[in-house]
């Protein structure tokens, strides 16, 4: 398999697109059947092979553009004030248009132009001063590699990288770039602070000395003429150095995109929930969903139960053909047991406000796996708010529990006769409830003897709190009085806690 | 012959069957033929998935073969059934018989050895009731396997796919393994109402199927009801296409599309208005809300459309 390739699908794999060995053969496969000479083509097929879902798509897209750019040798503005804005006047366009069409064979891709020859999607722009030069041949790479013989990939001597820089040769200059990043291997870049290093190395192999050697030469003449050579060949230096720059940030980029992220992601998911700041907000959000997503793969099959009692008889004839119809092995009618419902009882007052936000954002995001789950807010009174998740995005819903159920002392009395009255016949042997809550019940009665109740007739109750076990029963916190009636009472201060308890609850689920 | 010359072979192919599409989807033709891998096609209902299956067949001129998938389908109607009504009917036929190949045999022993030589006859291919998936891999000359609607089979059965996706082969136990006797082109569609297996995603190639731009959809509806007039067309399809940026519960698919532009050429309609848009907008929007919540918006989405083809 080509190097290219091999590059391109780390890129991908960066970019959070799941690539596996066997896909990157048929990526291999692909590319050989499709070459590299049609752009767009060979995006379609690579995107279909590689990229599996609707958002790798869109991943693929945007690595696949941002790989195969070979954008960095546009000629300086300055440039373009000479033959460059007469073409404008002219018709760059047409110049352009030709430039870009001729490999793609007339073909009019909106991408045409061939990944594989660096400087191909520049030749338009690098054709205005390269034209006025050579006599006004469409830019395309191979064709400029023939105009100026020295400068092979090969050869990036002093000499020829000045006279790339002063013919405005973006293909030869693109190519010189893409053989120097490739010695210094720059696909090993990993870190922001290793750009200067990048930057300088890949100058130095281009031959950033003899540019130098040239300044100096020139600027020791003294003359006005010689200075003002000097100087030009300075500002080709630096413009040479901020393109080499743009391109090492565009590669540290490619390879890198998501290392960032997955670190955050890793601290987000161990912080206290309570200590998020609300610019990680969203990052905790699609966090959530990524679990969430991980969790369902997992526990997307469903277990079978079979009851006896029922005969199947149509598979029972089935299968006592091979016994001359005699019946005997029966089979039994099987059903499938659907999901646990869960009841999810959650104190939304003040501290605890948040951790029920993501408690409840898991839970409906499990949607695919969890497909029963209602949920109850509480500070003082108590509500469904099953209805109103299941109308309105998550986000939304959050926000109107909070202000309808919100604020006002935490009565946990109050509350579980509340709950008792609307859905206590409902908790069957299937249920399991989930409290969420610090369990200070503000001196009131905490009435655990309704909590003992929900216990006899559900499945399991689980108790969530966002304090550290050692600051339980301080205070008027009275989880003294609740444990008991719980089949689990555990902290659940992080997002990985969060994660624990609901794997815990999908894997013993029946 | 270059890839992209097949490719537009491909679509010109299509183009002659009234498929219309672009080249992603012939890409994807292209290369499903070329490195014999299934395709997973998904995207919103009504974009033609299941309809891709049927061009390429009418393409290729093959038989297409589809299995219609639903919660429960399974082995047994997928693969292969025995006929066992057949064979409960010859046992009591040939139980005469059983006299005679009984003869001369003595003892249990002698008995048995000699009900060996016969007992793989009822497992014969003879009692073999082929569906689908052995359908296919039986064909001669190739077929389009069109496996619809995956996302609603069981888990189960997606992982029982496997082999045949990934060898074109499949085992049954009283027969062996039974190989393709020419590799078939297999379609698998969804609509996405469950996630699909990461193995089978890895086996097949992806095309995802957006709703069309108003471009391909014109042509579309040209190919497909050449009745309507240019003008009329446009604007039909440039207020579909308006429709689709509303947030409704369903969008209206390609093949409502079409339906609509053959109402409108049954009415005899010329032009769009506010007043036809109403009456007809049942064909397009399948739900009470919907049509209720658009009918604020007929008259700047028709106007919008009136501008659109002027």
């Amino acid at each position: 398999m080509s190097e290219v390739l091999t590059e391109f699908i780390r890129a991908l794999r960066a970019a959070d697109v799941r690539v596996s060995i066997s896909e990157s053969i048929d990526a291999g496969r692909t590319v050989e059947l499709v070459g590299f000479d049609n752009r767009q083509v060979l995006k379609h097929s690579l995107g279909q092979v590689l990229a599996k879902t609707e958002e790798e798509k869109f991943s693929f897209d945007e690595t696949f553009d941002k790989f195969f750019a070979f954008d960095q040798f546009k000629p300086p503005p300055k440039r373009e004030d000479g033959p460059g804005q007469a073409k404008d006047g002219e018709g760059e366009g047409e110049e352009s248009e030709s430039g870009q069409d001729a490999p793609s064979d007339g073909e009019g891709g909106e991408e045409g132009g061939a990944p594989s020859m660096p400087g191909q999607s520049s030749g338009g722009d690098g054709g205005a001063p390269q034209g006025a030069q050579s006599g006004g041949k469409p830019g395309g790479g191979p064709v400029n590699e023939g105009d100026v013989p020295h400068a092979g990939p090969n050869a990036p001597g002093g000499q020829n990288l000045l006279e790339m820089l002063e013919a405005g040769d973006a293909a030869a200059l693109q190519m010189a770039l893409a053989e120097a990043a490739r010695r210094t291997q720059l696909n090993r870049i990993r870190l922001f602070t290793q750009r200067g290093m990048y930057v300088r190395r890949i100058l130095e192999e281009m031959g950033l000395e003899t540019l130098d050697q040239a300044i100096e030469v020139a600027e020791r003449q003294g003359t006005e003429a010689g200075d003002a050579r000097g100087q030009e060949i300075r500002e080709m230096r630096d413009g040479l150095r901020a393109q080499v720059r743009d391109y090492v940030e565009q590669q540290l980029e490619l390879y890198t995109a998501n290392a960032g992220k997955r670190l955050r992601e890793e601290v987000l998911s161990q912080v206290r929930l309570s200590n998020v700041d609300h610019r990680d907000a969203k990052v905790i959000r699609q966090l959530v969903k990524k679990m969430a997503k991980k969790l369902i793969a997992l526990n997307s099959r469903r277990k079978k139960r079979t009851l006896r009692g029922q005969l199947d008889v149509r598979k029972t004839i089935r299968k006592n053909i091979e016994y001359d119809g005699l019946l005997f092995d029966i089979v039994w009618k099987s059903e499938k047991v659907d999901r646990p419902k869960v009841m999810a009882i959650c104190d939304v007052s003040g501290s605890v406000a948040q951790y029920t936000r993501f408690l409840l954002m898991f839970l409906y995001s499990l949607s695919e796996v969890l497909p029963q789950v209602r949920a109850f807010a509480f500070s003082g009174r108590l509500g469904e708010v099953t209805d109103l998740f299941e109308k309105e995005g998550i986000e939304k819903a959050i926000a109107e529990t909070m202000h309808v159920h919100g604020g006002g002392a935490t009565d946990y009395g109050m509350a579980l006769e509340d709950f008792a009255d609307l859905a206590l016949d409902d908790v069957d042997h299937h249920t399991t409830v989930i409290m969420l809550g610090d369990g200070r019940s503000n001196n009131a009665n905490p009435r655990a003897d309704i909590l003992d109740k929900i216990h006899d007739r559900a499945r399991r109750v689980i108790w969530l709190n966002p304090e550290p076990k050692s600051l339980w029963n301080t205070g008027d916190s009275v989880m003294r009085s609740f444990t008991p009636h719980c089949d689990r009472a555990q902290t659940c201060a992080s997002l990985k806690d969060l994660e624990r308890v609901v794997s815990e609850l999908l894997r013993t689920a029946v | 012959m270059k890839p992209e010359d097949e490719i537009q072979a491909v679509r010109e192919g299509f183009a002659k069957g009234g498929y219309i599409c672009d080249k992603q989807i012939a890409t994807s033709i292209f290369l499903s033929r070329k490195l014999g891998k299934p395709i997973l096609v998904e995207g919103p209902p009504g974009v033609g998935k299941t309809e891709l299956a049927k061009a390429t067949a009418e393409y290729l001129g093959q038989e297409l073969i589809r299995l219609q998938c639903y919660e429960g389908v399974d082995e047994a109607k997928a693969l292969y059934e025995w006929k066992y009504g057949k064979q409960l009917l010859y046992t009591q036929v040939l139980k005469e018989k059983l006299g005679d190949l009984m003869e001369g045999t003595v003892g249990l022993k002698q008995s048995m050895d000699r009900l060996h030589e016969f007992d793989d006859t009822f497992f014969s291919t003879e009692f073999l009731e082929p569906r689908p998936l052995l359908k296919a891999l039986w064909s001669e000359k190739g077929a389009v396997l069109l496996i619809d609607e995956i996302d609603k089979s069981d888990d189960e059965f997606e992982a029982f796919l496997l082999e045949l996706l990934s060898d074109y082969q499949i085992s049954v136990p009283e027969l062996g393994t039974i190989k393709a006797k020419s590799t078939p082109i297999v379609f698998l569609t969804s609509n996405n109402s469950r996630e699909i297996g990461d193995a089978l995603k890895r086996r097949c190639l992806h095309l995802y199927i957006p709703f069309p731009d108003s471009k391909l959809e014109n042509d579309i509806i040209k190919a497909r009801v050449p009745d309507v007039e240019e003008g009329l067309r446009k604007q039909l399809v440039a207020f579909v296409q308006g429709l689709r940026t509303l947030e409704l519960k369903k969008h209206p698919s390609v093949s409502e599309t079409i339906d609509w532009a053959r109402t409108l050429v049954l009415l005899h309609a010329e032009t769009l208005d506010a007043e036809l848009v109403r009456d007809t907008l049942n064909v397009l929007l399948k739900f009470q809300d919907d049509i209720e919540n658009v009918d604020g918006e007929i008259n700047a989405l028709t106007s919008q459309a009136q501008k659109a083809s002027a």
